[in-house]
């Protein structure tokens, strides 16, 4: 159910970076407490704000969004670069950083099994695509849905393609990282129809998100 | 049985219309033919199909891989019309260079591109719109404005927002600026997809002033009235063209003319797909649609393509996106509901004859096709969902509101 026009709705991801992105969206003035308190719930409602959230899992925010069903949505850079949707992407908020990796076997030498294929096994096979055809490797895609780090110990794949964080779950499988293909943090993403039709309420609170994130990092220093 | 499974498939991003969305559709398409001729633009009908090279300038932008080519019996490359400005440019070139100026045509038909982003998931699109040939000034910018409102309006939609931009602006501020050529380019993409993120990361890294930096980034921020024009003059730096912000000015001041500035929204940061653009530019947005509903703007060297130098300014509307919306807002246009004539073995020319009575007095009839009882045409009547019965017996009609009792 599409809320009504004057209503702003964004869609959040459930997990790890609900906390410090309800932090930031208080640290911006926004009444987040009704959130904190119950998580079973999946849609908050704002009265006086006329604001309404939705937690929703990672993988499926871009698509809430590009339907309008949420105006807007906070979203890990590698689901957006992944799903590579037609959304707006206004602010990086610079929470849940990490990188995306390639990474394989220490003390591996061969990646193509003495041939000319490479099997890369990953959570984000568009990506891993893309980046394997620059480098002009030939790759064979492999799409798993988790514990990647198992498919090189098992020999299903040569190397991986991975979210590393602290780099700990790679070192306790005996994994290196090889190569930072991109570095990632959450962004606030836009439909375009809402970005143009509620522009003010859109505006506003990219305004607040941004002074808050200033606060917090002294982010413009570096323009 | 897995040849019919076969047969009865159709390709990715194109669909078929049903009864009551395709008379919708035709409902909508007619409405907008009308006002458009209100505003005396003639319709004008160009091929499906033409040659490749007439295209040219459509494939250099960013169509090149979303066309329909096929060769003809020669082996000379066709494309399927991807875009209607190019064809009725063509048309003009030929048939209406030589004046009376300006020209104003309208069109309404199939477009077909593999899909590309800004259109959603369809293959073929049907579009509206109108092209304004042989005038330069602003008043024929703001005449396609107000007239893309004026469409948007009464076909129903509950809210909508034309965003209105000048292509030269920000080509003007980002030379002024010393970007190189190629970054100008880039900028100009990032501010197309409104990847303020990578912009900002992109920004930051180039070698110009600081105060050229704190410029840019400001241009998101650059939405609103006719007021925002200002605060846009003070970011251009001192001696550089302010021509577009003038245009703008004088295009505000006839949509105010015409009451519908409360539709618009300037947004200096907006930049079309299509290079031929090269003065104001325009898209019209609404609730929970990630993509344009329409679109257009001033296109001045594009009719030097067909040896011919006009200046030109159009826009267009889809009229699936348009249906896709006014569905999810419950704002269809209503069709008429039909009336069902049946009859007994002696009642047939007199049924007949009623029914075409009606139906030049413009209701919708449905005549049964063989004699029944009453009860069964009552029956019958009410699963065509007819609002009414008209039931001959001789020279007797029988009249019953369908929905109700006898009357």
């Amino acid at each position: 159910m599409l809320a009504a026009n004057d209503w702003l709705t964004i869609a959040l991801a459930k997990g790890r970076i609900l906390p410090p992105t309800l932090e930031l969206f208080t640290a911006a003035g926004i009444n987040c407490s009704p959130i904190e308190s119950d998580t079973r719930k999946l849609i908050f409602r704002l009265e006086t704000e006329k604001l309404q959230f939705i937690l929703a899992k990672p993988t499926d925010i871009p698509t809430y969004v590009e339907y309008g069903v949420a105006d807007l949505g906070v979203v890990g850079k590698d689901i957006l670069w992944e799903q590579e949707k037609e959304l707006y992407e206004l602010l990086d908020l610079k929470l849940g950083a990490c990188r995306l990796s390639a990474a394989h076997k220490a003390g591996q030498t061969d990646f193509t099994r003495g041939g000319t294929v490479t099997y890369v096994a990953t959570k984000y096979p568009n990506i891993a695509k893309r980046h394997y055809l620059k480098k002009g490797r030939q790759v064979e895609i492999i799409k798993l849905h988790g514990s990647i780090e198992l498919a090189p110990l098992l020999n299903l794949a040569d190397v991986i393609v991975d979210l590393v964080s602290t780099g700990k779950t790679l070192r306790e499988n005996n994994l290196v990282e090889a190569e930072v293909i991109a570095r990632i943090t959450a962004r606030l993403v836009a439909n375009p129809g809402s970005y143009q039709v509620k522009a003010k309420r859109v505006m506003t609170l990219v305004q607040q998100l941004e002074k808050a994130l200033q606060k917090r990092c002294g982010d413009d220093k570096n323009l | 049985m897995t040849e019919v499974l076969q047969r009865i498939q159709i390709p990715e991003g194109v669909r078929d219309l049903l009864p009551d969305l395709a008379g919708q559709k035709r409902k909508l398409e007619e409405l907008i033919q009308q006002i458009f001729s209100r505003w005396g633009y003639r319709e004008v009908s160009t091929p499906a199909f033409e040659y490749s090279d007439n295209f040219m300038t459509d494939l250099k932008d960013g169509l090149e891989n979303s066309v329909y080519r096929f060769p003809d019996e020669q082996g000379r490359m066709l494309v399927l019309r991807p875009d209607f400005t190019l064809p009725i440019a063509r048309v003009v070139a030929v048939h209406f260079a030589e004046g009376p100026l300006p020209v104003r045509l309208c069109y309404s038909g199939e477009i077909f591109r593999y899909a590309a982003g800004l259109q959603g998931k369809q293959r073929e699109l049907t579009q509206a719109g109108v092209e304004l040939m042989g005038d330069g000034t602003a008043g024929s910018d703001a005449e396609v404005i107000a007239l893309a409102a004026e469409v948007l309006q009464k076909t129903g939609l509950d809210e909508f927002t034309l965003c209105l931009g000048h292509v030269g602006f920000l080509e003007i501020l980002l030379t002024a600026y010393d970007l190189l050529p190629q970054d100008v380019e880039k900028v100009k993409q990032l501010f197309n997809k409104k990847d303020f993120v990578t912009l900002k990361e992109m920004v930051s890294k180039l070698k110009i002033s600081r105060q050229a930096k704190e410029s840019i980034m400001q241009i998101p921020l650059l939405r609103g009235g006719v007021e925002i024009l200002d605060k846009a003059q003070a970011l251009l730096p001192p001696g550089a063209d302010a021509q577009p912000l003038e245009i703008l000015r004088e295009i505000w001041s006839v949509l105010e003319d015409y009451m519908v500035t409360q539709f618009v929204t300037i947004d200096l940061s907006m930049v079309r797909m299509m290079n031929y653009y090269t003065g104001m530019v325009f898209e019209g947005y609404t609730n929970g649609l990630g993509y344009p509903l329409c679109g257009g703007g001033r296109y001045d060297r594009l009719l030097a393509n067909f040896g011919c130098e006009l200046p030109a300014v159009g826009f267009a509307v889809s009229l699936d996106h348009l249906l896709t919306v006014l569905t999810r807002q419950r704002k269809l246009p209503e069709l008429l509901e039909p009336l069902f004539v049946a009859y007994n073995d002696s009642g047939r020319e007199k049924a007949v004859a009623a029914a075409q009575i009606l139906r030049r007095q413009g209701a919708v009839v449905i005549v049964d096709l063989q004699e029944s009882t009453y009860e069964e045409a009552f029956k019958s009547g009410t699963e065509k969902g007819a609002t009414r019965l008209l039931y001959c017996a001789g020279e007797d009609i029988i009249d019953a509101d369908l929905d109700g009792g006898q009357e």
